[in-house]
Parts: C-alpha cells; sequence; structure tokens
C-alpha cells in the first residue's frame, strides 16, 4: 500500500513525531545505557495494561488505519515498551487515533490504545509536548473548546439553519472562566506551559 | 462439646473410646523437621522444640535436619520403643506429601497409624512468612500447640479393605480409548467399551497422514480398531451413551443407554445393500459436509463395528411413514424401524475416560470470516480434502469453483492462546498439522506456493524441528511471523487478500491466496463435559479434566478408580495420547490386579440414635456418599457408603442434630485445637485481654 505523496507523508511526521523518528533510526547499537528499568511498571500507573502480556503477534499493526498512512507500528512500540526502551516511545505517540481497533483485535487483551494515551502522559510530564498540543490547550483556555472559532463555519452553520455556536452565548464569558479555573486548579496549564493564556 | 463421641463403628478393634478423661493424658513425641532450610530458614526449630517440650503430655521433643529420610525415622521409631510414647506429633511440610511415609513409619515401630499427627511448618508458615521470622516462629509454636493438643485426643483406627470388580469401563473410542481397552483386554481383563458414534475410531480416523513419519492415520489405526473387535475381553458399545455412574472404586454401577441403531447388530453383515437402495442423501458429518452419505450408513469404509445404522431425523420412513427400501433390500432382515433405545447395567471395577476432543468452530462474525467466505476452510476440513479416502480422493480443491488452489496461506493459532475468547492454552498439534499438511500439498503439487501465518513455531517432539527444516529447505514453504489483521475476498475470483505485519521484517504484507486454512486449535467436546458431570470430575481452567498431580500423577483423577486418558486431558498428540493410554491402563489394572483396594478410614460416621433422618447430607454431599435408610429401631437414618467418603466434613459441619462424625475431625478435637490456639500457653498477651485490645484497636 502506497502512502499519499511523498511530501504529504514528510508533513505529517514532521507535525507529529518532530524529527525524532529520523534520529532514532540512525542509531546502530542499543546499548544497557538506553534501557529504563521498569517501564512497564510506568505505563501501568498511567492507565495503561501491563505491556508484557503481547506476544508480538502484529495484529494491532495490521489493523491500525495510521499504519497504512505512515510509518507507525503499534507492535513495535509495545516492543519498545517491554524493553524499556522508553525515548523511543515519548515522541511517536500522537498519531494515534485511539479507535480501539487494536483492542478490538488483540488476542493478549491488551489495549494499545490506552497504553498510547499513557504513553502521552508520560510524554507530557517529561516536558515532550509538541507545538499542536499546545495550540489545542490554549484554544481551549480561550473559546472553550480545542478548535478554534471560525468566522466562516458560523456563515455555513447559518445557511444550514444552524443556531450559532456558544461563543454567542451570553454565558459565554462565565463558563470560560469556570474552565479557566479548573485548569489552573489541576495544574494543567503549568503541565503544558500555557500559563500566561489563564488568568485567574 | 455437646458433640457425640466417635465410636469408630467400622473398627472392630475399639481401643479406648474416651481419652478425653482428664486422668490419662497419653505420652507424645514431637519431631520438628528443618526440611534442611526450608523452615529452618525462617522458622527458629530450637525455640519450637523447646515451647513443645514444656507442653503436657509431651515426653520427647527433637529436632531433626529431614525428619523423612532413614536417619529422621530410625529416631522416631526409637522414641516410640524407648519411651513407649503413644501420639506422634510430627511438625514439617504439608500432610499430603509425607503422611504416608510417617503412618508407615509409626505402623513399623506397633503403634497404629493414624495416631499421628503433622503440623504443617512449611506450606502454612515458613513459606508464606519468609519475611517476618520471629511471627513465623511463634506461628510455628501456635501451630504445635495445636497439633499437640489434637493427639493427644486421636484415636486408632484401623483402614478398610474393599473387593474390586476386575472389569474396567472405557469412555470414548478414539485412539486412546482404544489403546487403554485392548491393554487391559490382554492383560486378562473384561472390558466395556462405549463409544457415542456408530463407529469407533474418533478424530484420529479423520486425519489423512500423522506427523512427523508421514504414515496414513487409518492405516495404522484401523488394525488397531479390529483387533478391539475381535478381542474376547473387549465388549464394544458403540453408538451407546452413559448415562449415570454410582458406586465407588472397585465397585461402580454404570448405566449406559444402546441408542436405537434400527439394524440389528447380530444380524448386518454390513455388505451395504441397504445404503445402496436408500434415496436420501445427506452430508457425511464425517467428511465434516463436503462429502455426502445415505440415511442408512456407515461412517466411514473402514468403520468398527461394520453395521449400519439410521439417522433418524432424515430417513423417509420416520418423516412419512413410507419408503422401507432398505428393508426390502436387506437380506438378512436386520433392519427394524420399531427398534428402541436399550439400557445396560455394567459393574465395573475402574473406569477410564477417554472423551477426545472438539476442534475449535471460527467465530460467526470473526475476522477470518469463515462462515462468510467459501474458500476459508479449517484445518480439519483440509485433512479430509487432501485424503485419499476423502470426498476428493485426495486432491486437493478450492470449495468455491472445484479447481486447484496454486497459493495457500495456513493461519495458525485459530481459537488458541487467545485471551479474548478465554483459550488462553496453546493446543499443541497446530504447528505441527500445519506443517505435515503444507508438505502433503507440496509433495502432490509441487508447485504450489504455500505460506504459513505464524506466531511462533513449536515443534518440540521427536522428529519435529527436522520436519519444519524440511518444510523450508526442501519444499520452500514460507512462514510469515504475524497474525493476520484483515482477509478480504475478491468478489469475482473468490481469492482471498490477507494482510498481515511480518514482524521480522517490521512491514505490513498484503497478499493474494486461492485457498486459506485456519489451524483451528483443540477444546473440550460437549461429550466430556456430560461425562464430567456425571462422573464429579474436576477441570482445570481450560475446561479440560484435571489430573490428580500434573507431574506425579498424570492420569489419576481426584476420584479413586477413574482415570485419564488422550485429549480430554488436555490437548496432545497421538503419541503422547498413546502413551497416556497405556498409563491409564496400568493404573486401572493396579487395583484390579490386587483385587482388593484399601480405604482410608478418615471418613463420616452417622450416630443413628442422634439423626433425624432429615436428608441434608445426603442432598450437600458431592461425592453421594449418604444415603437414607430405615433405621434398626425403625424410622429414616442416614448411613454413609464409606468407599465413596472423601472425608470432607461437609455432612459432619452441616448436620443440625450433630449426629455425624468425621473421623479424625472430630468436633472434640477440633474444639481442642481452638482451646490450645488461644490459650495462655507462652504468649506474652493473655487471649482475652488480646481480644479486647483488638476490639478497641
Amino acid at each position: 500500500m502506497k502512502g499519499p505523496n511523498q511530501e504529504e507523508e514528510k508533513e505529517v511526521e514532521k507535525v507529529f513525531i518532530g524529527g525524532l523518528h529520523e534520529h532514532l533510526t540512525e542509531e546502530k547499537v542499543i546499548d544497557e545505557s538506553q534501557l529504563v528499568p521498569n517501564f512497564a511498571d510506568e505505563i501501568q500507573k498511567y492507565g495503561g495494561k501491563d505491556v508484557m502480556t503481547c506476544l508480538q503477534c502484529g495484529n494491532c499493526t495490521g489493523v491500525c488505519p495510521i499504519s497504512l498512512k505512515i510509518d507507525y507500528k503499534t507492535r513495535s512500540i509495545i516492543k519498545y515498551c517491554q524493553f524499556g526502551l522508553k525515548k523511543y516511545t515519548l515522541g511517536t505517540r500522537w498519531v494515534c487515533a485511539t479507535c480501539y481497533r487494536c483492542y478490538e483485535h488483540c488476542p493478549a487483551d491488551l489495549n494499545p490504545a490506552e497504553v498510547m494515551i499513557a504513553l502521552r502522559h508520560i510524554a507530557v510530564r517529561e516536558g515532550i509536548i509538541p507545538p499542536f498540543i499546545k495550540t489545542a490547550a490554549t484554544n481551549l483556555v480561550k473559546y472553550g473548546q480545542s478548535v478554534k472559532p471560525d468566522p466562516e463555519i458560523d456563515k455555513i452553520r447559518h445557511e444550514l439553519g444552524l443556531g450559532p455556536i456558544h461563543s454567542q452565548d451570553p454565558e459565554y464569558p462565565k463558563v470560560i472562566r469556570e474552565i479557566q479555573v479548573l485548569i489552573h486548579a489541576s495544574k494543567y496549564d503549568k503541565l503544558i506551559g500555557i500559563q500566561e493564556e489563564v488568568k485567574v | 462439646m455437646t458433640a457425640p463421641e466417635p465410636q469408630n463403628k467400622g473398627t472392630p478393634q475399639g481401643e479406648p473410646a474416651k481419652i478425653a478423661g482428664a486422668a490419662l493424658v497419653p505420652k507424645v513425641g514431637v519431631f520438628v523437621c528443618h526440611c534442611g532450610s526450608n523452615i529452618a530458614g525462617v522458622v527458629d526449630c530450637g525455640k519450637v522444640r523447646e515451647a513443645a517440650e514444656k507442653l503436657e503430655g509431651v515426653v520427647v521433643a527433637k529436632e531433626n535436619k529431614y525428619t523423612c529420610s532413614d536417619l529422621g525415622q530410625a529416631e522416631i521409631i526409637k522414641a516410640i520403643k524407648e519411651h513407649g510414647i503413644e501420639r506422634v506429633v510430627v511438625a514439617s511440610c504439608s500432610p499430603r506429601l509425607h503422611e504416608p511415609t510417617f503412618r508407615k513409619c509409626i505402623q513399623q515401630a506397633g503403634l497404629n497409624p493414624y495416631l499421628l499427627h503433622m503440623v504443617n511448618l512449611r506450606e502454612q508458615c515458613s513459606w508464606v512468612h519468609s519475611h517476618e521470622k520471629d511471627k513465623a516462629t511463634e506461628k510455628a509454636i501456635d501451630l504445635v500447640l495445636m497439633g499437640v493438643s489434637k493427639a493427644t485426643r486421636l484415636e486408632p483406627l484401623e483402614a478398610r479393605e474393599v473387593p474390586v470388580e476386575p472389569t474396567s469401563l472405557v469412555i470414548g473410542g478414539g485412539v486412546a480409548g482404544i489403546q487403554a481397552a485392548l491393554d487391559l483386554a490382554n492383560m486378562g481383563f473384561k472390558v466395556y467399551l462405549v463409544e457415542t458414534q456408530p463407529s469407533i475410531g474418533g478424530k484420529m480416523a479423520q486425519l489423512d497422514k500423522t506427523f512427523p513419519t508421514g504414515d496414513c492415520a487409518i492405516c495404522i489405526l484401523a488394525p488397531k480398531m479390529v483387533e478391539l473387535a475381535r478381542n474376547p475381553n473387549i465388549t464394544l458399545l458403540s453408538y451407546a451413551d452413559v448415562e449415570e455412574v454410582k458406586g465407588y472404586i472397585g465397585n461402580y454401577d454404570v448405566k449406559v443407554r444402546k441408542k436405537a441403531r434400527y439394524v440389528h447388530e447380530d444380524k448386518c453383515v454390513g455388505c451395504g445393500l441397504c445404503s445402496d437402495a436408500c434415496p436420501v442423501k445427506v452430508d457425511n458429518e464425517f467428511d465434516l459436509g463436503f462429502g455426502q452419505r445415505k440415511a442408512i450408513y456407515i461412517p466411514f469404509p473402514q468403520a468398527v463395528p461394520l453395521k449400519y445404522t439410521i439417522d433418524k431425523e432424515h430417513c423417509l420412513h420416520f418423516k412419512t411413514g413410507k419408503c422401507l427400501l432398505c428393508v426390502k433390500a436387506c437380506t438378512n432382515e436386520a433392519v427394524d424401524h420399531e427398534m428402541e433405545d436399550e439400557i445396560l447395567t455394567l459393574k465395573v471395577g475402574t473406569i477410564i475416560v477417554a472423551t477426545g476432543y472438539e476442534t475449535y468452530v471460527p467465530m460467526k462474525k470473526g475476522v477470518y470470516k469463515y462462515w462468510e467466505y467459501d474458500n476459508v476452510i479449517t484445518g480439519l476440513e483440509l485433512e479430509r480434502l487432501i485424503n485419499a479416502s476423502g470426498p476428493t480422493g485426495g486432491h486437493l480443491i478450492r470449495p468455491s469453483d472445484g479447481t486447484t488452489p496454486k497459493r495457500i496461506a495456513l493461519v495458525q493459532c485459530v481459537g488458541s492462546r487467545n485471551k479474548k475468547i478465554g483459550n488462553n492454552y496453546c493446543s499443541r498439534v497446530c504447528c505441527m498439522y500445519a506443517i505435515k499438511n503444507s508438505q502433503i500439498i507440496m509433495e502432490h503439487e509441487p508447485s504450489t506456493e504455500i505460506a504459513v501465518y505464524y506466531n511462533d513455531i513449536r515443534a518440540f517432539g521427536k522428529g519435529f524441528e527436522e520436519l519444519y527444516h524440511r518444510v523450508r529447505e526442501d519444499y520452500g514453504v514460507e512462514f510469515i511471523r504475524g497474525r493476520p489483521a484483515k482477509l478480504s475476498e475478491d468478489p469475482k475470483t473468490k481469492n482471498i487478500k490477507i494482510r498481515a505485519e511480518e514482524t521480522l521484517l517490521n512491514k505490513i504484507t498484503e497478499r493474494e491466496f486461492d485457498l486459506v486454512v485456519l489451524s483451528t486449535g483443540l477444546r473440550p467436546s460437549e461429550g466430556s463435559k456430560r461425562i464430567g458431570k456425571i462422573l464429579s470430575l474436576t477441570t482445570s481452567p481450560d475446561g479440560f479434566f484435571q489430573e490428580a498431580h500434573p507431574k506425579l500423577r498424570p492420569v489419576d483423577t481426584a476420584m479413586d478408580g477413574i482415570y485419564l486418558a488422550g485429549c480430554c486431558q488436555g490437548p496432545k498428540d497421538i503419541p503422547d495420547s498413546v502413551a497416556q493410554a497405556k498409563a491409564a491402563a496400568s493404573s486401572a489394572a493396579a487395583p484390579m490386579f490386587a483385587k482388593k483396594v484399601t480405604i482410608e478410614p478418615l471418613t463420616a460416621w452417622v450416630n443413628e440414635e442422634v439423626c433425624q433422618g432429615c436428608g441434608l447430607c445426603v442432598e450437600l454431599c458431592p461425592y453421594g456418599s449418604p444415603e437414607l435408610v430405615p433405621g434398626q429401631k425403625g424410622g429414616t437414618k442416614a448411613h454413609i457408603i464409606e468407599a465413596l467418603c472423601h472425608g470432607c466434613g461437609t455432612c459432619a459441619a452441616s448436620c443440625p442434630q450433630k449426629a455425624i462424625v468425621t473421623r479424625q475431625f472430630t468436633d472434640d478435637q477440633i474444639y481442642c485445637e481452638i482451646q490450645a490456639a488461644l490459650s495462655e500457653h507462652g504468649r506474652k498477651q493473655a487471649p482475652k485481654k488480646r481480644a479486647e485490645a483488638e476490639v478497641s484497636g
């Protein structure tokens, strides 16, 4: 199966992977210093199942819709997790669409999608945050949604006979305020690095 | 303590019925075992011995590195002879392991073997409390305290012997059942073999060749089947089901329903005229629906017994009341549509269960589309299609259009090693039968391309690895490490495209095949479940029957006199099944040769004067031991069939009248242990104070 085109593929990889992938594939020998002990336990702490149950059958990669578009192998990420190759796993996990097809097919009853979510939690806590996550988080505190409101969309909604989205609502500033308080209280703003956007 | 004193009715030798009186405390010897470092590594055995020495009644307390060794046993014998010890307490490992050893040991010294009490310091103390040494020692002292106090109340018991009927029942006529029956018959025992199908042979009869040697399955099985039918010691009950089993080792009463064949077995000569005349054609189950048979049929040409059977469901006579062409065709007047099921009662001493397996049936809406695509078949179906006596005469064809497939995919681990469907186990034979089948296909059609989608190849047996190498090197069979993720059918050509990750290449592959064969795993058969219920056999989590010990008692069950053979105990190949069948036959022969078995006296006993005949024990007993009988002084009373009783104590615990006593676990003995556990002896805090502290804390 051939991907869309080379350039598009590169663009996707740049946004989601940030060049880390290329850097890693250059390594020829992996020595012990790169292995993080008890990485599987850390994943479990952040809500993933025990990656050690994986039998490496490759069913998850086969059913993954992302794997047909870019070089993304669910199975090999799980293998990195089993091995404790932490740095290999933290940069690339944002492409997972959490469609849970891998979970549906997994004969070991592991849930690879939730492992990916756990890896995101770990990555963010390690400060590895792709720019688009920051943008989405900023949008959330500013507009109450991760996508920026667009006058164009409002126009289309109007044409379709739909009401305006909630930014027009008189209650709107109050809701935003509430979101900001919550985000501040949960220290999410500090975690993502968007303190300046939150005015509490 | 209102419990009645056990009078030990089963034993003629009465001994003192009451030792409980304060006057006479029997002399007790305590032997604390180090078990190397197993116990001594955690528990301070010296302290335990010192504590034991101070106890009332204890005359001797000794430590040993290995009490079970000859040296240790000699010391016990010496102590009994020198000090006149009347009760022995051994504080060592689980009684399951060494109770028989020590019983024999004290018997040698002239004591009744049941005057022994074992305290389990290893499994119940040192192993489980390895991190808390002080507390473990404290607990060990408590346990010995309890043990000694119980030992003072022990009473001599006498083991009983029951005669064994020198006849065996084998349930299931597959290769395991056949082998077990033949072995027992050749030893001179009478054997009944009950098979639910019209013919014996089981699954092995359906197979083509056997791995790794390539022997034709039916060619090596058929002689055994014939030998079995001819053996005068074997009564073959085919087309029959076991309905009820009552009794105990040596004396089982078995009820067998012999299903109506509608053909008299004594008159049928197997000529086949009836089948030729029969106008009804239906799918043959033996060929898994690929071939056809008549409504009056034998499943396969080598069937044993070679007696025709009418399939009532499809027979025209049973549907319309007419036809009867078979009756007209038969020259021996063997066909009889009026025949009825027959109930036979057999008396047997031992039972061998060989109820076999079923292959896993792929899910209706599964990934592999077995039910949707014609060209997806199972391994067993492939066996029939490449079998010379199969529906195609050994020519492999595609079900969709009858052409010879050129590209074949074999998919491994279907229905095995899958937690999602609850089959965690490896079916053990799929790797090898797939490899064997690919060899056969390549021999027939050398231009075929074969790809095996596997996860791990398990070629562990004698000659297996060599066969694996042969198909790779000589036949060029390709092995792809990855589980197929998606199968899609080309609506025109009916070819099947498989998408899978080749995990060793780290690439997603997509390839087209003419035929896909699912190597389906093994699972317990429906018949096994039914027989398991009738015999109250336990199963392991995978649903197969549980053996008594995974290593040392692999063919025994928890029920004495019932043995396991073949795939009903777990997936296995033909050599393993045959080996297990031979083992089961030899195990079953042991009590039949001896003509008697010893039955433990640790059974329940009913005090008839107290029993009101409520029948609660009859309902609750998992072994069917108690029965209600007319009492000697009138009324209905419970009576324990001792040979059936396992001494579990369910009846004694539940009896509202406290009329039932379990020997060696009498209320008196148990209360004694409890009192010892709560006594102040060797304790920093009085039990009452401690209880208060616990409540307030």
